[in-house]
């Protein structure tokens, strides 16, 4: 018996943040799988849960959270187990910023690719006016316009253009950090890193001419020792699409 | 331990971090630098990443043993662990959450449409020279310029308009706070609104709540004491480019 329940899609960007710091905590929970391209996080069991049809949310008794960062520290102060928030005030500090950062900045940039060219190819496949029927659904105006853009592939070549730089410079502001230290924002493992790897687990596939051995030595090792964790290849057992399992190309040595 | 904090006028993050500094009563070696003018991209100032990337923008910059730190929210938990006045932040795990998705709602909604407005209606001389971030100097191009987006400005304003209703409705249980206790999400939430009253005083038409709130939060000693270091008669009117309004729209 357990008093959690998290509503997630796969283990990847947002929703694998809480999952992957569940299961790295050791705390049981019932996974209620949503799933992102059949709209299931806009119908109504779900909107009883968490009204604004966002992904992911955990309930813990009679509480309900949203917003994937912020239940991560949630989950680290609520429950035992290892600690995934630093000790030094200062590495807080840089763990918050960098998880900013990452939800910001790098994150909505990655995605405009993904949507681009796997959520609105994926979905546009449907019926028009169930979808238009689909997206009316959606709570949350930015949602809105977001699935509307997705759906109708109506990012501008500008702003895809941005977000290859962003995607880009975010690389090596990543590799630059790794070269500085273990982990992403202390010595020790934790959320920026739960967070940072949730964004960059796929990205010597995505981004192979900018993240590979020779070019970000720093990154790989990094995703590969996270890679062999057995919270992470438990979370990510729970996928269900060939995204999840994009995860596979970790298991490959240095070239 | 040697910590410095380059703040700009008392408003927006930099008012956030002045006035949690004095309520934790940490020593700090404070130095006024001019954030319209760009002072914070002159060579005077570390630039490690995390200071020209800051997802804040224009905010202040508080260094700490030689590890300079941005971004206001989480300059206020830092400042939080290592002072010693009252507590800024819940001690119960769900009660810390809703205030930190408080302030990450502030952040992310609030504070890029306030940034939007601000500079829109007192846009800065000239954009400085060295600014790291090709996305921030972009900002800074355009509030000089004075273009601003009619859509984004008037989706600001309405942004403005559903912070104070969300305000409004947390006060309505008759709480001094907006967490019960005195927290970060207090100040926070103030540093961005207080300079609103007067580009978007419609937000503000019948706030009561709010309006009492703010008179509680500036009379409060740190408060006060953060104000009192303004060199202008209103710094609340005082902006430069702040964190972007969201690429998804």
């Amino acid at each position: 018996m357990t008093d959690v329940t998290l509503y997630h899609w796969e283990p990847n960007a947002n929703s694998g943040k809480p999952m992957l710091a569940l299961f790295e905590k050791g705390v049981a929970f019932d996974s209620h799988y949503l799933d992102l391209l059949n709209f299931d996080q806009h119908k109504p069991d779900y909107l009883a849960v968490n009204p604004l049809g966002t992904i992911p949310a955990m309930t813990h008794g009679q509480y309900v959270l949203t917003e994937s960062t912020a239940i991560m520290e949630y989950v680290d102060e609520a429950f035992d187990g290892p600690r995934l928030m630093p000790a030094d005030p200062v590495d807080q500090w840089r763990t918050r910023w960098w998880m900013k950062f990452l939800d910001q900045w790098l994150a909505p940039s990655f995605s405009m690719i993904g949507w681009s060219v796997f959520v609105g190819p994926s979905v546009r496949q449907k019926d028009p006016v169930e979808l238009e029927a689909a997206i009316d659904r959606i709570p949350m105006p930015e949602r809105r316009v977001a699935w509307r853009k997705a759906i109708n592939g109506a990012f501008s070549a500008e702003e895809m253009a941005e977000s290859q730089r962003r995607v880009a410079l975010g690389i090596t502001y990543l590799e630059q950090a790794l070269g500085q230290r273990e982990w992403l924002a202390a010595d020790s493992y934790g959320l920026a890193d739960i967070n940072g790897f949730n964004l960059a687990y796929a990205m010597p596939l995505s981004q192979p001419q900018l993240c590979n051995d020779s070019l970000t030595p720093n990154i790989m090792r990094w995703l590969r020792a996270i890679y062999a964790r057995p919270a992470t290849r438990a979370c990510w057992a729970l996928g269900r699409t060939d995204l999840a399992r994009r995860i596979s190309l970790l298991e490959g040595e240095p070239a | 331990m040697t910590t410095i904090l380059y703040h700009g006028q008392p408003n927006g993050p930099s008012f956030t971090v002045l006035a949690a500094a004095f309520e934790k009563d940490v020593d700090l070696d404070l130095r006024a630098i001019d954030l319209v003018a760009g002072e914070r991209h002159s060579t005077a100032l570390p630039h490690p990443l995390e200071v020209d990337q800051s997802i804040e923008g224009e905010g202040p910059v508080l260094v700490v043993d030689g590890v300079a730190m941005t971004d206001s929210v989480f300059l206020a938990c830092y400042l939080d662990e290592v002072g010693s006045g009252p507590a800024l932040r819940p001690a119960d795990p769900y009660a810390r959450w809703q205030m930190m998705a408080w302030c990450r709602y502030v952040i992310e909604r609030v504070a890029p449409a306030v940034a939007c407005l601000g500079v829109a209606s007192a846009p800065p001389a000239a954009v400085p020279a060295g600014i790291v971030s090709a996305d921030l100097e972009g900002r800074w191009r355009d509030a000089v310029a004075g273009r601003a987006d009619d859509a984004q400005l008037t989706d600001s304003r309405a942004k403005i308009g559903q912070a104070v209703e969300k305000i409004e409705t947390q006060l309505a249980d008759g709480r001094d706070w907006l967490m019960g206790n005195f927290s970060i999400a207090d100040l926070e939430s103030y540093a961005w609104l207080a300079g609103m009253r007067g580009i978007v005083p419609s937000a503000f038409a019948a706030s009561p709540l709010t309006d009492a709130w703010e008179a509680r939060l500036r009379a409060r000693p740190a408060v006060a004491r953060a104000l009192g270091l303004a060199t202008v008669a209103h710094p609340e009117a005082i902006w430069a480019p702040g964190p972007e309004i969201n690429r998804w729209g």
